[in-house]
């Protein structure tokens, strides 16, 4: 089945989207800038980057701009943009650890080395439209008044490490790779490594990590984590210098982690946890909380359950597949639909016209209607053709 | 990342300098009219940042970086620098303010001044949000025996 393509006139193209750039401008206020998409809507931009993999705060400000608020539309830009680059090198692996935490809360440890640390959030307030935001104008830092403490910041202990001290955690293999697979270089084929489910869930769309990590939940699957923590913060991007040899950090990229723990039956005499992992760019807990759980899902390798089955999850996750695919369907499929019109009138047809035959002659001696013979016979059923023509 | 005089430590300076900043030094070693070559454009590219999984201890690929490179030759000296996101200017300049303190440049103590205050900004910047997030920082109680 292949496309058939259409043309209309470049100019109508060219006023349908100058009539799209004037909704942007409609407003009577200055256009909102760049800087205040990237400084003020920060979660925006985080998604856009996360569903795109690509990790550039300013550019998704204003790919978030160019597509009017809509993330996916701004992540396909982002991909787009992300395939006319080069690739200098892969970074130095970063430990977790290595992270900048500036929110740290662990649901399965109340007394967590290094505390539970809020961080920023509204996570504990109710949720109420705050109408003075309506007329703010100046303003004001909420925390100015607060009288800090001086503290040399530090990393966090790692939940999994305090559960690996005490034998709750198997020593990892040696994996058996040397480099990560890279699924943006490679096709994902099944069964799917581990560091490919990762990747490709890093980033996939919130929605639908959302969803399927949520199906879990729900009872469509076996995993209910108690999440070991969830953490919020920045990782270094270190390179080797290529004067010096040296690792060098080029950047903080901030990201969002969870941490999963399942419990495994499965070894009676040594009962452990099983793990759950979920990292993405930026502010974004929601999607790190539903990938960790799509993780540990995945491991189970089952088909029983859509969140447990590698294969289902990571073949709709993706928001530019979806997005691509779910939208190409408001495109002229005009070819394709006369061409299925020109089959079910023929279909009717010749139902007509059998009736027809069949008021006119009499059935063979053996009982068979003469017209389902040659049809079976010569040609696909009426719904075999009616499918096959389906361009998709 | 504390010493301008070391190169390692001034990559990573540099990659945190504002950029308007970076351009300033750069006009300043320019102003002499040195002999510079640029020996690789600035250009966005893509760094893929890997990410060791804390169970299984397994890198994976979180996602790409934009980053932008650029190196030169000033005098008889390289410069190379890396800026994050997409800023020709900021990583051109930066790398021209390397090549300048590696060769001894009149202004090299001048930047060198200039990228240890980024230091010490970064420094109480890390210190100050470090500071505010501990000011969060809570004791969860169950209440089983209060109910």
């Amino acid at each position: 089945m292949g496309y058939v393509a259409v043309k209309a006139g470049e100019e109508l193209i060219q006023r349908a989207e100058d009539l799209f750039e004037k909704q942007r401008l409609a407003d009577e206020d200055a256009p909102i800038t760049v800087d205040q998409l990237e400084g003020q809507l920060e979660r925006l931009t985080a998604q856009a980057m996360s569903e795109a993999g690509l990790y550039a705060p300013r550019l998704a400000a204003l790919a978030v701009k160019q597509a009017q608020g809509d993330t996916v539309e701004a992540a396909f830009l982002l991909r787009a943009y992300r395939s006319t680059l080069e690739r200098w090198d892969e970074s130095v692996p970063v430990e977790p650890s290595a992270m900048f935490a500036t929110r740290r809360v662990s649901p399965a440890f109340k007394d967590v080395p290094g505390g539970q640390i809020l961080g920023p959030t509204k996570d504990y307030t109710q949720r109420l439209l705050d109408f003075e935001l309506e007329d703010e104008d100046e303003s004001g830092d909420p925390t100015a008044d607060w009288d800090l403490e001086d503290a040399e910041p530090t990393t966090l202990t790692n939940v999994v490490d305090v559960l690996r001290e005490e034998g709750l955690v198997s020593e990892p293999d040696e994996p058996d790779v040397d480099a990560p697979t890279d699924t943006t270089r490679e096709p994902v084929t099944f069964p799917v490594e581990r560091d490919a489910v990762l990747q490709e869930l890093a980033r996939g769309e919130t929605g639908a990590v959302t969803a399927l990590g949520y199906s879990a939940l729900r009872g469509y699957g076996q995993v209910h984590p108690t999440l070991a923590e969830v953490r919020v913060g920045k990782l270094p991007l270190t390179i080797e210098h290529p004067y010096t040899g040296d690792e060098v950090t080029v950047a903080d990229v901030a990201v969002s982690e969870s941490e999963a723990v399942v419990p495994v039956y499965a070894k009676r005499d040594d009962p452990q946890f099983a793990f759950g992992y979920g990292l993405t760019f930026g502010r974004n807990e929601r999607k790190a909380i539903s990938m960790t759980i799509l993780d540990a899902s995945i491991q189970l390798e089952s088909e029983d359950e859509p969140a447990e089955n590698a294969e289902f999850v990571l073949d709709v996750v993706d928001g530019m597949d979806s997005f691509g695919f779910i939208e190409h369907l408001k495109l002229p499929h005009y070819v394709t639909f006369q061409s299925i019109l020109d089959r079910i009138r023929a279909i009717r047809e010749r139902k007509v016209a059998g009736t027809t035959d069949d008021e006119a002659e009499p059935a063979a001696d053996d009982g068979t209607d003469p017209a389902e013979c040659e049809s079976s016979e010569s040609e696909p059923s009426d719904r075999e053709t009616i499918e096959a023509s389906d361009d998709d | 990342m504390e010493n301008p005089h070391d190169r390692s430590d001034r990559f990573e300076l540099i990659a945190a300098c504002d950029g308007d900043a970076l351009t300033r030094l750069a006009n300043e070693v320019l102003a002499d009219d040195p002999p510079l070559s640029v020996l690789q454009e600035p250009t966005p590219q893509l760094v893929m940042q890997q990410v060791v999984e804390p169970v299984e201890r397994r890198p994976f690929n979180l996602g790409e970086v934009v980053v932008t490179p650029a190196e030169v030759k000033l005098g008889d000296d390289r410069g190379f620098a890396m800026v994050p996101g997409k800023n020709e200017r900021a990583a051109l300049s930066g790398a021209i303010v390397d090549a300048a303190v590696a060769g001894g440049h009149r202004l090299a103590d001048d930047i060198a001044t200039r990228l240890g205050e980024v230091a010490t900004n970064r420094r109480e910047e890390r210190a100050r949000e470090w500071a505010e997030s501990k000011h969060t920082a809570v004791e969860f109680e169950t209440m089983e025996d209060d109910l």
